[in-house]
């Protein structure tokens, strides 16, 4: 893995990954499938580092493994808390896991999992509400920025549920940025919208990077990788372990 | 944050256990059922823990020991063996330690049961009004309009028309049964509420309309909720981490996403495989 386009950075990072690799033991089919592997990457504050390579090269699995939806089967990923300990992600409890998504952790996901029959910006809003905002401060937030990302306001009382493809990834996205949270993961965060949303996007990227959030990202289209990224990292196809390894042991809660 | 519940070791035998009781039964004998001595070993060794207003996830097929678990937690059974500790404001309860009177108290002031059959939750021969008032009554609530002004409330809250508070809940729709199960439930505002599969066999609109219900009661009351289930789909909406249970051992547990996405277990590969 190569990283291309690094510049020097004097600050703290806020991730570091050493010798992650995943892979999937699928029992049935009696199988080990490698989804990813000697992934080591730096991400620091106010930085997009973007994540690239061929389909297959795993990706997505890297971000997923940040987030713990996979369970790593090997590598370090030392996150530096804004408290200033150092975690490792591949490792933390449960809890913690669940705490720090709640507070510093952000994933925008390529599809939008959401309560059903929710308006859009209750859906929007449910972040802040986590972290102990009112309803109404949190809605407010929520308008604020489905004005900026270009949702018609007739769709903020509705479930995205019915909405097109590309509302539903700028609610998708809404909800991933509001609580500005100190790393943002984003994967193709701009697969289905139209050119001006997505330069809305773009703006959104660039102030948050203003703001010092620290994003790693997947985008499909390469001129954004240009326009937005600090850093990249190109990912090669994924390699077996050398043995079938269990997923590493995390810290009980 | 403590944990609001601690469980340790939670075994639940039916009939009278041998020495080979745990040895020959669980996931890897594909049976229950003891084959030396014909006990059924419903749940052994189940160890979780949960947080104050948490949501965890129980999931298995039907005979995995799910609702044992909730049972016994909830007084419904005594266990084989086992230590639960509870905590609230005051201080921690060992659960299988206490005499019946205590078990009682947490039962009717902090703890709250949704069933599955509406027939083990209500009374089906007074009224939907008057289920919550037996409740409220064991709350030291005994002034006849405060019961009557807290029940309507509760109503209205779970959607449940009040001007239908009167009727025995015989006559209502599964999901209206289900809601005032849930409006009886919260009448003490307990901070840990069990919900054994309290979906399960209705309309799927019907279904929604419930899980939109306990959310928002999450969110309103900040409750811890255990919630009993088969089915994926109301894990994912509703649990922040999971337990996979097989022939009354957990197989597995993790973060929701996790086990839907990279679940680890032969078995919960299966499940979840089968569902997409
Ligand atoms: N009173 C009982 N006597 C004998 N076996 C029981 C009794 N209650 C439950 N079981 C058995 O214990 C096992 C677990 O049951 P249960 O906890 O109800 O599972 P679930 O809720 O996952 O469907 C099943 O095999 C069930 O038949
Ligand atoms: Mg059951
Ligand atoms: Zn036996």
């Amino acid at each position: 893995m190569t990283p291309i386009l690094e510049t020097p950075f004097l600050e703290t990072p806020i991730l570091q990954i050493t010798g992650l690799a995943k892979q999937f033991s699928l029992h049935e089919q009696n199988e080990t499938v490698p989804s990813c592997s000697e992934v080591a990457l730096t991400a620091f504050p106010g930085q997009l580092t973007a994540l690239t390579g061929p389909t297959g090269a795993g990706k997505s699995s890297v971000l997923k493994c940040i987030y713990r939806t996979y369970l790593p089967s090997a590598g370090r990923m030392d996150f530096h808390k804004a408290n200033g300990t150092v975690v490792d992600l591949a490792r933390i409890s449960e809890q913690d896991m669940l705490q720090l998504r709640r507070t510093e952790l952000g994933f925008v996901t390529q599809f939008l999992h959401c309560i059903p029959r929710r308006p859009a910006e209750e859906v929007v809003a449910e972040p802040l509400i986590l972290r102990g905002l009112t309803l109404s401060e949190a809605v407010e937030q929520a308008r604020d920025l489905l004005t900026r990302l270009n949702v018609p306001e007739r769709l903020w009382r509705l479930p995205p549920a019915t909405f097109s493809g590309g509302e539903k990834q700028r609610v998708n996205l809404a909800r991933g940025l509001i609580a500005q949270p100190r790393l943002l993961l984003l994967d193709e965060p701009t697969a289905s919208l139209d050119k001006t949303t997505t330069a809305r996007v773009i703006e959104l990227i660039r102030a948050f990077k203003q703001a010092g959030v620290a994003m790693v990202a997947i985008f499909h289209d390469p001129e954004l990788v240009a326009a937005l990224a600090d850093v990249e990292y190109r990912l090669a196809p994924p390699q077996s372990l050398p043995q079938p390894t269990p997923a590493l042991e995390t810290a009980s809660s | 944050m403590k944990p609001i519940l601690e469980v340790q070791g939670l075994t639940r035998i039916h009939g009278t256990e041998c020495p080979s009781c745990l040895d020959m039964t669980g996931p890897e004998h594909n049976t229950n059922v003891c084959p030396a001595c014909g006990s059924i070993v419903a749940a052994a060794n189940v160890s979780f823990s949960l947080q104050p207003g948490e949501i965890l996830g129980i999931m298995g097929e039907s005979g995995s020991g799910k609702s044992t678990v909730v049972k016994t937690l909830y007084f419904d059974q005594a266990p084989t063996r086992g230590k639960a500790c509870f905590r609230d404001d005051t201080r921690t309860h060992d659960l299988f330690e206490l005499n019946s009177a205590e078990q009682r108290w947490l039962r009717n002031h902090r703890f709250g049961m949704v069933y599955q059959n509406p027939n083990l939750g209500l009374n089906f021969s007074i009224s939907a009004g008057g289920n919550i008032a037996e409740r409220l009554l064991m709350n030291d609530l005994n002034h006849y309009g405060d019961i009557r002004r807290r029940a309507s409330e509760l109503l209205t809250r779970t959607d449940v028309m009040v001007g239908r508070m009167d009727e025995s809940p015989r006559q209502f729709s599964g999901g209206m049964q289900q809601r005032v199960q849930i409006a009886k439930a919260l009448a003490t505002r307990p901070p840990l509420l069990f919900l054994d599969e309290v979906t399960t066999g209705l309309d799927l609109s019907v279904q929604a309309r419930i899980l939109d219900l306990i959310l928002e009661i999450q969110h309103e009351l900040d409750t811890a909720m255990i919630v009993v289930t088969h089915d994926l789909g109301v894990i994912r909406l509703l649990a922040s981490r999971t337990l996979v249970m097989k022939h009354g051992r957990v197989i597995e547990s993790g973060l929701t996403d996790q086990i839907l996405e990279d679940p680890q277990h032969a078995y919960t590969q299966q499940l979840v495989a089968s569902t997409l």
